[in-house]
């Protein structure tokens, strides 16, 4: 494989041009000949049993054609992953303010909007549980009552060693309480979708969405489908993150399909509701101690962590027992002990976005490794470098790592940095009124699922009668540019143009299923299908080619653009001819890859244990404003060891929007709630950054080569965002002589820290 | 949903206003489509001022500035009169939203949002702007501090426009100073501004000092004990320090999603420390 | 209630008819079915309703449609010429501008409305002329690199004709 490296050839983005001139139809942008808006009316309460919904006042508007309640849903009007515990419209209670109570089908959004309004409902509040750590209270109120755990919804531990002794017998101890806030996805395109049962009776839902197999089985479920009733299509999705991973606007949609009398449906939920309904980055309290002996090396580890799931499981547990995995960070410790909790309580529902838990935690251990360089007056790089786990090493669960580890290398590569190596310079040439900090964090990021779930993907080739090959996608596109890279990987093996070939998007009917857009896993998992698939068809056409040309020695036989040539003799047959002496079932060949997993793990931990990670190193130069508390990122440096980079472009963009979201988390961003009501309404106080809050972005590959990966890659799309919130938060702490435990930190915890040590204005 | 009317003439408007008394005045719907969405506004007529003759543009009339009360912030921004005389203005305006909002977005609709957010008020507060305001009957001017009442409330009355702003040149400042905290660099909502002009004699003392802030109190905070303070004083930090502190003491700010009380209210004085810099760099 | 507005889209004279206080982008996209022109947030947040109004950014979200009446209006269909790409899209796709795409269309109508006033910009300027239009996944970087670039296609001799 290491050869075909060299061969990959980069380029422009292949769905750039459609999306650059506004052709390329999302969810959204489904309109066709008559058609009905679908619409939820949301409870805006965060714990109710609900008695009656009145739908009169909205059913004489004209043009509201029906308003549906739970009554109408014929299946177990539950969704969900780990747990089946979501309506898709609240029966007995509500348990979040986002909660749907009912279905509106109206002839266009502005009478949908006016029927909305008009339909309202009776309900008895509950009091309600808002902190992660009270749900698990005796007596707090209970969200799910049939969760024979109270309001726990997962509990995970991780006991290596002794780490009680261990700290006993550590000559430093650094603790600290550390919180992190709950963060909004905020992708452009907010969830849409369209919906319509088809001649078949199939129900075809063309959605927004990250898991389109997935999808299928909860709308089945929900609506009480048979599952071969029902199709998912995913086109190019604008945006998800993680936030687009499970159902939002699919059951609704197939419901309102079922009720439309054959006129198609389409759902586009608005800002205020996606942010509403929508999943959010689970907030998490970390109480964290980490000891270490005299010269440095880290000796123990003790931490319990509480995530807060809101109201419904999604993956919320999951993303906890992920922090917990990742809850040592980057190094070694022989001796480590792990409590993570994982609460149900009546916010707004968590769920998988960039990072998956992995961001809390680094948070947490990355300051707690920066406190203990301080009090052993030592070099924060320095003692890093000392303790950082190498290849062959066992991370903080006790498994060895037995894939390409690069982390080591990205520290030092970042003591080579100039802003590293001249950082005493750059600081004290702060401006008035301003303090200047240099901080770092590290961060590792498991690739693909844990080993217990089969990692695996299906992907298809065809070489059609017309000569033209097609590539059907099992994993949606989220912006990530995974389709393109695929087209390049089979083209490269093909020695086609990739612009001359054709990518199907997901879509259910196509019967490849390839688990979902997540994980840090697009490329690495069905990249290798993808290799797979298009060695076996050039295997396939080489061979008609020789038949054909007469070769003896299939060496000698290239596959060039359209076209087999007979290197020897300078003869040619195009794909079209062979595609004549190739039956459809040679024309169709079929990729499968299943990533490594060691089923000794699945004792260790839940779900078993990640083996492949990547990795990463950062650098913030940050500036504090001691007038108004503003942190200023004047430069970021992200080293990353994700293996090779095959695609510089598709790289850099994944690095760079990673770093934007995790200065977005670190700073401002923070979804607001107070007992389950949401403060936060909109883009004017959801607060993402705008192209004058972030600085350019120095993105350094550490090139390690996974051997698992296509052509040593493996995932780049979580890790990298991971590092943002230590190393500004070290930063910060570097230019004050002061620490924030709690993010963001916005201007207003700054300049309250600095109030306290009289540091405002200087 | 209803009708839309696009008058030509503040005659048609006022025609437009006697015979639809429920009608919503709009120019650049920044701030009123967004306080309630288009499918919310009950089927209220709407009358959109953009293409009003005689509402638009900065014109000079000898000790006078006249601005059209549908200027957009962009054409103030553009304006050489603005720049030349009220510098503070344009620098206002350019901290408002982002382009397209202040292509949209004007003057008089920034003024009768009256929130205390309004970015291009604290300069108008301090140049003592009057508003002049026309009706089918008659034209009155008001003081731009007499003309807003609170939050979102104006003095305008039914079937009134905002036809201009109008500001006296000789203002007597020649240092000026304007800054806004938001909660990022752009497309953000003011926690708390502050603007600045004074005269300042050669020797380094404050002849005349006029401060006004934004978000730290129901309407834009001004306070003739503060302006008084500097007076007869150098800019140094000891002046600024007792400003700050009086500041502090004035303001009556609240908490709301963007920022708390206690932090408006320290981050106003704060601010008025860094007029420090005006002199340094100015001076 | 219903009535017939007269504009130009993308250079062609049209007309709809349809209620006058519907949003400006909704008669674009469902109307007129150029979806091309995104809505983000309806409420003049985020700058994926970019359009040109007579030459300058508006957002449609926060337009009646009267007020398309007697206008010149561009979307990111009409911003390429016949059959060619703008400099700025064609930039946008050589530089990696584009992921989701979402708030692209947005992004290319600010950029073009801007390099028509600002011949050669700094990047501090670029990132302002920019800052109202939102973008979730680039963190912005590459934009810029883009929007610089365009600004060399159009101006700077035809280095890249
Ligand atoms: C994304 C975004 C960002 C923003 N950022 C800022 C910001 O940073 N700073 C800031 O100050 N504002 C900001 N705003 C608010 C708004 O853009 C400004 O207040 C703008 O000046 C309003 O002008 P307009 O013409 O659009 O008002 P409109 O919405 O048209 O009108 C607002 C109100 O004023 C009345 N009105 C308007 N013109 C007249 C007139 N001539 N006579 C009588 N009544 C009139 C209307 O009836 C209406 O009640 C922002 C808005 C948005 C959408
Ligand atoms: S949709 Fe118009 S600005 Fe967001
Ligand atoms: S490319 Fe996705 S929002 Fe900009």
């Amino acid at each position: 494989m290491k050869d075909e490296v060299r061969q990959f050839p980069g380029g422009p983005r292949l769905d750039a041009l459609s999306k650059v001139t506004g052709r390329e139809k999302y969810a959204a942008d489904y309109y066709s000949g008559k058609f009905l808006w679908a619409g939820a009316k949301r409870a805006l309460v965060p714990h109710a049993r609900l008695a009656s919904v009145h739908a009169e006042d909205a059913l004489s508007l004209p043009g509201v054609v029906r308003v549906l309640t739970y009554r109408d849903i014929a299946g177990s009007n539950r969704t969900g992953i780990a747990r089946n515990d979501q309506p898709v419209i609240a029966d007995e209670k509500v348990r979040h303010a986002g909660d749907a109570v009912a279905l509106v089908l109206a002839e266009s959004r502005e009478i949908l909007r006016a029927a909305l309004g008009r339909v309202s409902f009776d309900h008895e509040p509950l009091p309600g549980v808002f902190d992660a750590e009270d749900a698990l209270k005796e007596g707090a109120p209970r969200v799910h009552e049939d969760n024979e755990k109270g309001n726990l919804l997962r509990a995970v531990t991780v006991r290596k060693g002794d780490a009680e002794r261990a700290l006993d017998e550590s000559d430093v101890v650094v603790e600290g309480a550390f919180e992190t806030s709950r963060q909004e996805h905020a992708y452009l395109e907010t969830e849409a979708g369209w919906a319509f049962v088809d001649e078949r009776g199939v129900l075809t839902v063309v959605a927004s969405t990250q898991t389109p197999y997935r999808d299928r089985s909860e709308i089945a479920r929900a609506l009480g489908l048979d599952m071969e009733k029902v199709r998912v299509v995913a086109p190019y999705l604008g945006g998800a993150f993680g936030g687009k991973d499970g159902i939002n606007v699919q059951c609704l949609l197939g419901l309102a399909a079922l009720h439309s009398d054959g006129v198609p449906v389409k759902m586009w939920w608005d800002r205020t509701e996606s942010f509403l309904a929508g999943m959010k980055r689970l907030p998490a309290r970390m109480y964290y101690r980490l000891g270490a002996k005299m010269d440095g090396t880290f000796h123990g580890l003790s931490c319990r962590i509480y995530f807060d799931a809101g109201a419904y499981a999604t993956l919320g547990g999951e993303v906890m027992a992920m922090g917990a995995e990742h809850a040592a960070s980057v190094y070694r410790i022989a001796n480590v002990s792990i409590d993570g909790y994982c609460s149900y309580t009546n916010n707004p529902i968590g769920g998988p976005f960039r990072g998956f838990g992995v961001p809390q935690v680094t948070f947490a251990m990355e300051q707690a490794v920066d406190m203990m360089a301080e009090r052993l007056c030592m070099d924060p790089l320095e003692i890093r470098r000392r303790n950082v786990i190498r290849r062959g090493e066992k991370n903080c669960l006790g498994v060895e790592l037995k894939y390409s580890t690069g982390i080591g290398e990205c520290i030092e590569r970042l003591m080579e940095h100039p802003f590293w190596k001249e950082r005493q310079a750059w600081k004290s040439a702060a401006p008035k009124w301003k303090k200047r900090g240099i901080g770092m964090g590290c961060m590792g990021h498991a690739v693909g699922y844990p080993s217990l779930i089969p990692d695996q993907a299906n992907t298809r080739l065809d070489l059609r009668s017309d000569g033209t090959i097609c590539l059907y996608s099992g994993l949606p596109d989220l912006g990530q540019g995974n389709a393109s890279t695929y087209l390049r990987i089979a083209a490269a093996i093909l020695g086609q143009d990739p612009e001359a070939m054709e990518l199907v998007q997901p879509d259910t009917d196509h019967d490849l299923p390839s688990g979902t857009s997540s994980a840090s896993r697009t490329t690495y998992t069905f990249g290798n299908a993808v290799i797979n698939a298009a060695q076996a068809l050039r295997d396939v056409i080489l061979g008609r080619a020789g038949t054909i040309l007469d070769i003896s020695d299939p060496g000698r036989a290239v596959l060039l653009p359209g076209k087999v040539r007979d290197e020897a003799s300078g003869r040619e047959v195009s794909l079209t001819v062979i595609a004549r002496f190739l039956n459809d079932e040679e024309r169709t060949q079929k990729g499968y890859f299943r990533a490594p997993y060691d089923e000794s793990t699945i004792g260790i931990f839940y779900l078993g244990a990640h083996l492949l990670f990547s990795y990463g190193a950062h650098l913030a130069r940050v500036e504090v404003d001691t007038v108004t508390g503003g942190i200023d990122v004047i430069d970021y440096v992200a080293v990353t060891d994700a293996g090779t980079v095959i695609d510089p472009v598709v790289y850099d963009q994944q690095v760079h929007g990673s770093v934007a979201q995790g200065i977005g988390l670190a700073l401002t961003e923070d979804y607001l709630v107070s007992d389950g009501r949401h403060d936060t309404t909109g883009l004017s106080t959801y607060i993402i950054p705008t192209s004058m809050d972030l600085p350019d972005i120095t993105s350094v590959p550490v090139e390690t080569f996974e051997e698992t990966g296509p052509f040593g890659m493996k995932g780049i799309g979580e890790v990298v965002i991971s590092g943002c919130l230590p190393a500004i938060s070290n930063a910060f702490h570097d230019a004050c002589g002061m620490r924030i435990t709690k993010s963001p930190l916005t201007p207003e915890r700054v300049l309250s820290a600095l109030a306290r040590k009289g540091e405002v204005g200087k | 949903m209803g009708e839309v009317f696009l008058p030509g003439s503040l005659r048609e408007v006022f025609d437009l206003l006697s015979g639809e008394p429920e009608a919503l005045l709009y120019a650049g719907g920044t701030d009123l489509f967004v306080r309630s969405s288009l499918e919310e506004g009950g089927g209220k007529p709407l009358v959109c001022l953009e293409r009003v003759e005689g509402l638009k543009g900065i014109s000079d009339h000898g000790d006078e500035i006249r601005i059209g009360g549908c200027t957009t912030h962009s054409e103030l921004i553009r304006s050489r009169l603005v720049r030349e005389h009220f510098p503070l203005l344009m620098h206002a305006a350019r901290r408002i939203g982002a382009p397209a909002v202040r292509n949209m977005g004007t003057i008089g609709g920034n003024i009768c949002t009256a929130s205390p957010a309004g970015d291009t008020l604290p300069p108008l507060y301090i140049f003592d702007a009057f508003v002049e305001l026309c009706s089918a009957g008659r034209a009155r001017r008001v003081p731009i501090s007499e003309f807003i009442t609170g939050p979102g409330q104006t003095a305008l009355e039914r079937g009134e426009v905002l036809s201009a702003i109008c500001l006296k040149k000789d203002h007597g400042c020649t240092f000026f100073h304007f800054e806004k905290v938001g909660q990022r660099k752009a497309m953000a909502i003011s926690v708390a501004s502050f603007a600045f002009a004074a005269g300042i004699n050669g020797d380094g003392m404050i002849r005349k000092a006029r401060c006004a802030f934004g978000s730290v109190a129901p309407t834009v905070f001004t306070s003739s004990n503060i302006d008084r303070c500097f007076i007869d004083k150098p800019m140094d930090e000891d002046t600024l320090r007792q400003a700050a502190l009086l500041v502090r003491s004035e303001v009556s700010p609240i908490s709301d999603v963007r920022a708390s009380e206690g932090y408006r209210r320290s981050v106003a004085g704060n601010l008025v420390m860094r007029l420090e810099d005006l002199v340094r760099d100015t001076g | 209630m219903t009535r017939k507005i007269f504009f130009v889209l993308n250079g062609i004279s049209v007309h709809v008819e349809t209620d006058p206080a519907r949003r400006a982008l909704d008669v674009l996209r469902e109307d007129m079915g150029l979806t091309g022109t995104k809505e983000g947030c309806g409420r003049g947040e985020c700058g994926g309703c970019s359009i040109l109004v007579d030459g300058e950014v508006k957002l449609s979200c926060i337009m009646t449609a009267a007020q398309l009446e007697g206008k010149d209006i561009v979307t990111i269909e009409g911003v390429c010429g016949e059959g060619d790409l703008h400099p700025v899209q064609r930039s946008f796709i050589e530089r990696g501008a584009v992921q989701c795409g979402f708030c692209t269309p947005g992004m290319v109508i600010s950029s073009v409305a801007f390099l028509n006033a600002n011949p050669s910009p700094a990047r501090e300027e670029i990132r302002e002329a920019l800052s109202g239009n939102l973008c979730r996944c680039t963190g912005y970087q590459k934009i810029v690199d883009a929007v610089e670039d365009a600004a060399k296609k159009m101006h700077g001799g035809g280095r890249d004709g």
